[in-house]
């Protein structure tokens, strides 16, 4: 693959953050032209690399090369200037500016010292076109995007810095099948251009169907490369994980037989985001939520969680009304409901409290005595937990935000799970996340359910539906669309279903038997 | 996969291995560095009559630093201090007027109405969602008027009761000004608060990420509230104690605590934004700040300089610890 001369090259790169090796001797060739993946879990050093690549983190040792010539970046800016644009996987942009504004932002056109609206307007225009977004208006505010339309945002934002290296991590994670299919559309186009890419993503399929070159991150170090296709994916995902892997998916229970529904909702509507939605959710079961992102899937999961007001209709735990007010109410005692928020980093973790404080923090009152909290209990608990889903940490008294997200999100759940919940809601759970840990998630996930939870699953990724789901509810514009049942889940009837195809079909309805 | 799985031999640490806060570490070292200059100017710096009197001046500070702790720790701020404290010390005054059971009950009066100025704070707060530096301000003006009416324009008459004059200026201990004793007895109960119980985690919690802490079934806004009361009746507390320490209660008396409280505050090492900071850190801040006061006005400084001097020196501190290590 290395007939060209290489653009970039990394060599000997390490960097420690206190006792925890990010990166050891990482080593990478980056190429003009080509698309180059990056793969490996969470933690496996791919994020900390790509830092170093974009300036945002100075290395301990090692040296980079750019055609030829050392380099060093002091800061984003300079990597910038250099011609290396990186996209991270947390979103950059400013909610309360508009799109123009926000794409323009690090170098705005002026004109007598102020800035020129016309050409600023004018550039983003250029960029959404070139990021294939042209459908949104670059005057309209970011807050008013929906998450996979801000993300589109953000690749137009890089693109208007015309980059020679562009970095894209995770970028996909949060996008609609659709906006992928325009996303890939770009970067195969860039790479026309001569553009180097370095793409990151936990998708499979996405790497197979985009990348040149790709290199497989390990513990901080490269431990293969190879060109694209050469290797299969179960190859692949040894190389990352480095043990046997094997069914990703835990096998499904034969179907249970009708019990009492734990979870019920009667003609549940709110705003114009929900429109009567009726299902229940019996103990043992793990339920889908499908559909294209932002069909109310998250609004359904937080109007059950307590979290809206002015919502109608009816929620029956065990078969009784109960009115839940706030999520107070929701977890505790007599209801047991416990929410995996979508964000895990603003609404699941106080990111720089310790992981020990976040653990306990939905337990607490549970862990008190007269508000008092039993450290003693408190400790049996977090171990329990840490043991339970092997959390992997360097301490209890490290802040959460220095673990992986992957680790993150591991607490985010066992912090719930010390609460012994009877009914769970998943929202998205294994976005940004390695294959790894979700296949670990997966099977808590049933182990759980097999324990008697109730559990409710949105996930954007069709595999997971088909793979964890004893029934999944495909929504639309509000509305339970279409429910399906055991064999029933498939890629295809799922799509179908999302995108309303099937919409006046006769199985179509709110209503179901469990 | 090197990272070993944590078993709990990492999480039981001694508590000495995990590093001070350097913030707290900071203040303290000013501490030093401002006796050393001090005394330069004057022996009397290191005598311990010296060291004492400013510690007793500094509780009443302290006390009032202690609810507006709590407040910042949420990234909330109290700007009804200087009311709360002069309606504290005002009402317990005016309590005494009405007989034995009045001066029996000044003290737990004066405290009352503090918290009932809070508990209007929380509810502006938590309920209705004005931003804290509003409504306090609101709250402040208020009470302010509400003296004023009360007293009709003058000071009140009302002298401090016997017993507050006991808790400011007594000795229960010999050599130890009760005024010391309350301090430490309320930043050992705010300790005990915030590292022991669930509601200490709430406020930290909420201070770090209100969402994350609501979405984890914490009642944020009964927390919240609770913290607001908590703050007005300390500072009411504080005025108290005021009093009993000029034997009178005075309009004014709580003008000069509002931003010595913040800067007591922030200058510990509690993050203004919530969320972070511990109580050690604001005991030194209230001493650091009392020891410069007091210097300043050793130094027979003309008031306006004092004032400059004060506030460069804030800010100076602020910038050396507001320099976290670098994340790169």
């Amino acid at each position: 693959m290395d007939g060209a001369a290489p653009l970039f090259r990394m060599e000997g790169i390490s960097k420690r953050y206190g006792g925890v090796r990010a990166l050891e001797k990482a080593d990478l060739t980056v190429t003009a032209g080509s698309i180059h993946a990056i793969l490996g879990e969470n933690g496996a050093g791919k994020s900390t690399l790509i830092k170093v690549m974009a300036g945002v983190v100075a290395p301990d040792e090692g040296n980079m090369t750019l055609e030829g010539r050392d380099v060093t970046f002091a800061s984003p800016a300079a990597a910038n200037h250099a011609g290396i644009v990186c996209i991270f996987q947390e979103l950059s942009l400013i909610p309360e500016l508009s799109v123009a504004d926000n794409i323009v932002i690090s170098d705005p056109p002026k004109r007598f010292g102020m800035i020129d609206r016309k050409a600023q307007r004018r550039i983003a225009e250029e960029a959404l076109a070139r990021a294939g977004a042209s459908d949104i208006h670059p005057l309209a505010l970011v807050k008013d995007l929906p998450l996979s339309r801000r993300q589109m945002v953000e690749i137009a934002k890089a693109l208007a810095r015309k980059p020679r290296i562009l970095i894209l991590d995770e970028a996909t994670s949060a996008l609609t099948a659709a906006d992928v299919a325009k996303i890939f559309g770009v970067l195969k186009r860039l790479r026309e251009q001569g553009l180097a890419l370095l793409y990151i993503s936990h998708r499979m399929n996405e790497i197979a169907e985009l990348a040149d070159q790709c290199t497989v991150f390990r513990n901080g170090r490269n431990v293969a490369s190879y060109a694209a296709g050469s290797k299969t994916d179960n190859e692949v995902v040894e190389l990352m994980i480095g043990r046997e892997y094997s069914h990703i998916f835990p096998p499904k229970p034969a179907r249970p037989q009708a019990g009492t529904p734990v979870l019920e909702a009667r003609d549940l509507s709110w705003s114009d985001r929900l429109d009567k939605i009726s299902l229940s959710v019996a103990a043992g079961e793990v339920v889908g939520l499908g559909g294209l992102d932002g069909q109310g899937q998250r609004e359904l999961l937080l109007a059950f969680f307590g979290v809206l007001r002015g919502l109608s209709g009816q929620i029956l735990v065990d078969g009784k009304p109960v009115s839940i007010a706030s999520p107070s109410t929701a977890s505790d005692d007599r209801v047991g409901m416990a929410l995996i928020p979508e964000d895990r980093k603003t609404e699941g973790l106080m990111l720089p409290m310790t992981v020990r404080e976040n653990l306990s923090f939905a337990a607490l009152d549970r862990l008190s005595k007269a508000g008092v909290i039993d450290r003693g209990a408190e400790q049996r608990l977090i171990d329990d937990m840490v043991g339970l889903l092997a959390i992997k940490t360097a301490g209890l008294d490290i802040p959460v935000g220095a673990l992986s997200g992957g680790n993150q999100q591991k607490v985010v759940i066992a912090k719930w799970l010390m609460r012994q919940p009877r009914i769970i809601l998943l929202n998205d759970p294994t976005r940004g996340i390695d294959v790894g840990t979700k296949q670990e998630l997966y099977q808590l996930m049933r182990k759980l359910a097999d324990a008697g939870a109730a559990i409710l699953f949105y996930s954007t990724d069709y595999d997971e539906l088909i793979g964890c789901c004893d029934r999944v509810l495909v929504l639309y514009d509000g509305a339970v669309k279409r429910e399906l049942i055991g064999a029933e889940i498939t890629e295809r009837a799922l799509i179908a279903s999302a995108l309303n195809i099937h919409g006046d079909d006769a199985r179509a309805g709110q209503g179901e038997s469990a | 996969m090197s990272e070993t799985t944590l078993g709990g031999i990492a999480g039981r640490m001694p508590k000495f291995i995990r590093r001070a806060d350097p913030a707290v570490v900071t203040a303290f070292a000013c501490i030093v560095v401002l006796l050393l200059v001090g005394s330069l100017y004057s022996r009397s710096f290191l005598s311990p009559e010296y060291l004492l009197q400013q510690l007793k001046v500094a509780s009443f500070l302290g006390v009032i630093a202690t609810g507006m702790m709590l407040v910042i720790l949420l990234g909330q701020i109290d700007l009804s201090v200087p009311w709360s404290v002069a309606t504290g010390a005002m009402m317990a005054c005016a309590a005494a007027a009405y007989g034995p059971v009045g001066v029996a009950l000044a003290i737990p009066f004066g405290i009352l109405c503090g918290v009932a100025i809070g508990i209007v704070n929380g509810i502006g707060v938590a309920y209705l969602r004005i931003p804290s530096m509003i409504i306090t301000l609101a709250t402040n003006a208020v009470a302010q008027g509400l003296m004023v009416v009360y007293t009709g324009g003058f000071s009140p008459q009302d002298a401090a009761t016997a017993a507050m004059r006991y808790l400011a200026t007594g000795f229960t201990i010999p050599g130890v000004p009760n005024a010391v004793i309350i301090w430490a007895l309320i930043g050992a109960a705010m300790v005990f608060v915030l590292t022991r119980t669930s509601f200490g985690r709430a406020v930290y919690g909420i201070g770090n990420r209100e969402r994350a802490a609501y979405l984890s079934g914490i009642d944020t806004r009964r927390v919240v509230m609770i913290a607001f009361a908590v703050s007005g009746g300390l500072s009411a507390f504080g005025g108290v104690l005021l009093a009993g320490y000029a034997s009178k209660a005075a309009q004014s008396m709580g003008d000069a605590y509002l931003l010595p409280s913040i800067a007591a505050v922030v200058l510990g090492g509690t993050s203004i934004l919530g969320g972070r900071g511990s109580y050690l850190g604001t005991v030194a801040g209230v001493i650091l700040i009392t020891l410069l006061q007091s210097i300043l006005s050793v130094m027979q400084m003309p008031e306006a300089g004092r004032q400059i001097i004060y506030g460069v020196v804030i800010v100076v501190m602020l910038l050396l610890y507001g320099r976290a290590p670098a994340s790169r």
